[in-house]
């Protein structure tokens, strides 16, 4: 009993990941070299010989690096505040970083792109890393501030007392005490940003552009949709990474508090 | 507890800064030109509330309103207990789950613009794993209203329910063993355990699911336009299936009008939840 529902579930998340490896790996164009039908790593070949392609992957890889580092740099101080001092307006904060997380990228879609054209930042991908703190560094926030919280206090005094500078603890003694909790919030950021589109495209007129929009321009009147699905399954490799990296940390999570 | 000290306000002020760039600027722009008409940006009139009273006054809007709550409602009414269970499932088998939580954060790391055409690709009626079998039962998601929102719930359950499953199994799994032992000497029922230990446990963790789920159903663009733009007949023509409309058709500044009204709707709801939670913890 317990053994079917596993089964039932791994079916229904990987049916549709199998049909997409399946496609990748089918000529669904006639090509040189290869017929209709024929199977084989056709798709993966075109997709490596395209330049605009292989341009995507390194934007991607920038932007959403950028964002994370970002999100970490800016988190973590943000965190270890709300996590060991009360201060006037805390949760006012709290609560203002929730309405920023669940503000839906379209609302502020049409202002973001009048705003980073006039800084020069259409196109490129630190503007989109930037627009993606939006719903990262709250996610960031709250996740390394869990963490923080779980370090006892005494911890924190014991390094002042050994005569530890604030950077000097920060850096030695507290990030590595928290590194599962930056590797968590580095999954979450990583995994928001990659896959988001609302922005991505907005930003990216004529270049720049990441995976998400590269793919997004191979539809035509007649899609090879094998190389579609080759460019698709390339583009999990990392997210699969990351959840190999996290995979003992993920059950952490993060929680409300607002 | 932890000691009152102001100077905190010094490290939350890159964080603070940022946000206001990239969150509260472009909001305050985006309510601003809700109140213009914007031919280009330097030909722009006042025209008050105009954009607000059409919009609301529009059949249009009320009806995608409708369907956008519907959607909202069965999207969180299925994903949730879907994904409570699913954790508790995960749960039982140790430390073996983690094997389950990577399977099912993998659509979480699919492009949200390639989630519908994974699904389209696996129902397609010659291709496809499915195609044929759904074809011979009848099922028409191109010309059946309720088809196709089926289809849409299918693939957005299949996206989101990883992040449930994750939480909720956060949650869960953080419960000393002490409690369930205590349970078992009482000779609690599963029932009483999970609706006394174990649901008040993750409640913190639920809370963020709910909301996140919320919005983002409610806000459902990409899966919903790339399956069917809104059809049978408008069957499924959320609120962000218009906004997308009005950018497109570069009227602007009623599609500032009418994001802010989401934004306000949105904004209601959170609200509404995040005094709701405080209320039950006080």
């Amino acid at each position: 009993m317990r053994h079917l529902g596993v089964v039932v579930l791994a079916t229904f998340i990987l049916l549709p990941l199998v049909q997409a490896i399946l496609l990748s790996f089918t000529a669904t164009l006639p090509q040189d070299g290869s017929a209709q039908g024929a199977i084989g790593l056709m798709n993966y070949r075109s997709v490596l010989a395209t330049p605009e392609l292989r341009a995507a992957m390194v934007n991607s890889f920038i932007y959403v690096s950028l964002n994370v580092a970002l999100c970490i740099a800016l988190g973590l101080p943000t965190a270890y505040a709300l996590a060991r001092y009360r201060f006037t307006g805390d949760r006012h904060f709290l609560m203002a970083i929730l309405v920023f997380r669940v503000t839906p990228p379209v609302v502020l879609s049409l202002p973001i792109f009048i705003l980073f054209s006039q800084f020069g930042l259409v196109n490129s991908p630190v503007g989109i890393a930037l627009v993606h703190c939006l719903f990262n560094l709250p996610v960031a926030i709250w996740i390394l501030e869990s963490f923080i919280r779980a370090v006892p206090r005494e911890f924190d005094e014991t390094a002042y007392l050994d005569g530890h500078s604030g950077p000097s603890f920060f850096f030695r003694h507290l990030v590595p005490q928290i590194a599962p909790g930056i590797g968590v919030a580095a999954f979450f950021c990583f995994i928001f940003s990659w896959v988001e589109v609302v922005f991505a495209r907005i930003l990216t007129v004529t270049g720049g552009k990441p995976i998400t929009m590269a793919i997004q321009a191979m539809f035509s009147f007649r899609t090879d949709v094998g190389m579609v699905m080759a460019m698709t399954c390339l583009s999990l490799v990392p997210g699969v990474a990351m959840i190999w990296f996290v995979r003992n940390h993920l059950a952490r999570g993060f929680t409300l508090r607002a | 507890m932890r000691p009152h000290d102001n100077r905190a306000w010094l490290l939350i002020l890159p964080a603070l800064t940022l946000l206001g760039l990239v969150g509260a600027l472009p909001l305050l722009a985006v309510i601003n030109y809700g109140f213009h008409d914007i031919f280009t940006l330097q030909d722009v009139y006042w025209v008050g509330l105009q954009w607000f009273t059409d919009i609301l006054q529009s059949d249009r809007f009320l009806a995608s309103l409708g369907r956008s709550l519907l959607f909202s409602t069965l999207a969180l009414a299925i994903q949730v207990p879907l994904g409570i269970s699913v954790a508790l499932l995960l749960l039982s088998y140790g430390k073996r789950a983690v094997w389950g939580l990577m399977l099912v954060a993998l659509p979480l790391v699919v492009p949200w613009n390639m989630i519908p055409m994974f699904w389209l690709g696996l129902i397609d009626a010659k291709t496809g794993l499915l195609g044929p079998g759904l074809a011979a039962v009848g099922f028409d998601w191109k010309f059946t209203g309720w088809h196709t929102w089926t289809l849409i719930l299918a693939v957005d359950t299949w996206h989101w329910l990883g992040l449930v499953v994750v939480l909720a199994y956060a949650g869960l799994s953080a419960i000393p063993p002490a409690y369930m032992q205590a349970a078992a000497i009482d000779g609690a029922s599963r029932w009483a355990v999970f609706r006394f230990i174990q649901l008040p446990k993750i409640a913190g963790a639920l809370a963020i699911v709910f909301l996140l789920r919320f919005v983002d159903s409610f806000m459902i663009y990409t899966e919903a336009f790339a399956i069917n733009a809104g059809g049978p007949s408008d069957a499924t023509r959320f609120l962000s299936l218009e906004l997308g409309e009005e950018i497109k058709g570069f009227s602007y500044g009623q599609a500032a009008a009418r994001a802010t009204l989401y934004f306000l709707i949105v904004l209601a709801v959170v609200w509404a939840f995040v005094a709701a939670t405080r209320e039950r913890e006080a």
